[in-house]
């Protein structure tokens, strides 16, 4: 696809750094910019959420949430401020934390997650970051070769 | 806008009888807006014949640095200007957490690299961080924003009237990202660059020498040329020449250049090579599109 006309604000450097380095990388990682709204995700959390970035697009954080969660282990949603990334944008350090997430697919996947905040020289945080990995290893094992195979 | 190159050699000077036409001195381009004030590109070892050529009592100097690595700020120590009490002097250059920009350039203009100080230059000299902003000097805008690179690096776009020149030496947009298909918003450099009647921009690397020096900071053909097409550049001059391409290579790297470029639907002729002492004009003030010197043409 080649978009010829801007169409939206020129991110940030750090932005597009983080851009560049969450494609290029197996693990499932995810991208949100200062409030909190969906900017990316790659191949990898695509697989763990059932669908590719570029089929959902850029969301806003009741929007990403309300499909893909947070929930505890009894399936009851979990407080947006208890979320790694909320903790990594609010209060500019790492969090990590455990919880159930729901692909499109209706497939729950129990994950560990830790939000780093990005935070620039010049203009302060620009968004987080988060790395995520399924708890269960036999499941995290078939999305690395699942992974693998897609660039194989 | 006029501009004028005074050296478009990239990492480190490259003087030699097989380097003759395209010149041996690192990133220096001056500029010289409609209302005839002079602007500074970059302080390679190319802005030291500069300064000869440059008026004695000129009221002020600006200098813009795009980063601190050597090859862009070497000639500031044999700068004619920076030894003379009547030379006022500006220098902006991008912001870092770790010091001021006077600080880090004094790392160069001090024992044991330099026999003199920054405060002992007697010219009038002050250093400004900027950061991603924009600003006016002699009546242009000058926008700077970081860009891909190593290290702390600005780009500039400067805007004269109607006439737009931006300046990428060193920038790798493609580190990582598929520059065809990316959305604009993702690509580093491209409000700088979009729509500009001349992109100065990185073309170090021929594509077959890249895959050895990926994320060095610098562009190959291919990815300058997709970047051009991208923010849909009026002219392009390709810079930042690496030191082992001789006069013969870089006939050849913009003969390629060329070609590609008309594959991808572009005129040939809006791809021109960075030689040092060219002068270029933009814009309407010469009515013309090519530039105002006749440099020899590609040889093949």
């Amino acid at each position: 696809m080649l978009v010829s006309s801007m169409s939206g604000q020129q991110k940030p450097l750090e932005l597009i750094l983080a851009r560049n380095l969450v494609t290029s990388i197996a693990t499932p990682s995810f991208l949100v910019a200062r409030d909190g709204s969906l900017l990316f995700y790659n191949e990898a959390a695509g697989a763990l959420l059932g669908v590719p970035f570029e089929e959902i697009g850029r969301m806003d954080p009741t929007e990403w949430i309300g499909s893909f969660g947070p929930f505890d282990a009894d399936g009851s949603p979990l407080a947006v401020e208890d979320l790694p990334l909320t903790l990594a944008l609010r209060e500019g350090r790492p969090a990590h934390a455990t919880f159930t997430i729901r692909s499109t697919k209706g497939e729950s996947h129990e994950i560990a997650a830790s939000g780093m905040p990005i935070v620039s020289a010049d203009h302060g945080a620009s968004g987080a970051i988060i790395f995520f990995w399924p708890v269960d290893e036999e499941r995290a094992r078939e999305l690395a070769t699942e992974t693998h195979r897609a660039h194989g | 806008m006029r501009l004028k190159v005074w050296g478009a050699r990239g990492s480190v000077p490259a003087p030699g009888p097989e380097m003759n036409r395209y010149g041996g001195n690192t990133s220096c381009v001056e500029v010289t807006t409609a209302s005839g004030e002079t602007l500074i590109i970059d302080a390679g070892t190319g802005i030291r014949t500069l300064g000869f050529a440059l008026p004695p009592d000129m009221p002020k100097i600006n200098i813009l640095l795009t980063h601190l690595h050597l090859d862009h700020i070497q000639g500031l120590m044999f700068f004619p200007p920076c030894f003379r009490a009547e030379s006022t002097i500006c220098i902006w250059g991008p912001t870092s957490l770790e010091a001021s920009l006077e600080a880090r350039i004094a790392r160069y203009i001090s024992a044991p690299l330099s026999p003199v100080e920054v405060r002992e230059l007697p010219c009038d000299v002050s250093f400004v961080d900027a950061p991603a902003s924009e600003w006016e000097i002699g009546g242009a805008t000058v926008r700077a924003e970081a860009v891909t690179h190593r290290g702390p690096t600005l780009g500039f776009r400067i805007t004269d009237g109607d006439t737009t020149v931006c300046y990428l030496s060193d920038h790798e947009p493609a580190l990582g990202a598929a520059l065809a298909d990316l959305e604009p918003e993702w690509i580093s450099g491209y409000n700088l660059a979009r729509d500009a009647d001349l992109l100065i921009h990185d073309c170090q690397y021929t594509d077959e020498e890249y895959p050895g020096h990926e994320g060095w900071g610098h562009s190959r053909v291919t990815d300058t040329l997709t970047f051009a097409k991208r923010v849909r550049a009026k002219r392009v001059l390709l810079f930042h020449h690496d030191p082992l391409h001789t006069d013969g290579f870089l006939d050849d790297l913009h003969a390629g250049a060329r070609k590609k470029w008309a594959e991808l639907g572009g005129d040939p002729a809006q791809i021109e090579i960075a030689r040092e002492r060219e002068e270029l004009v933009v814009g309407d003030t010469a009515g013309a599109i090519e530039p105002a010197s006749s440099p020899t043409t590609a040889s093949s």
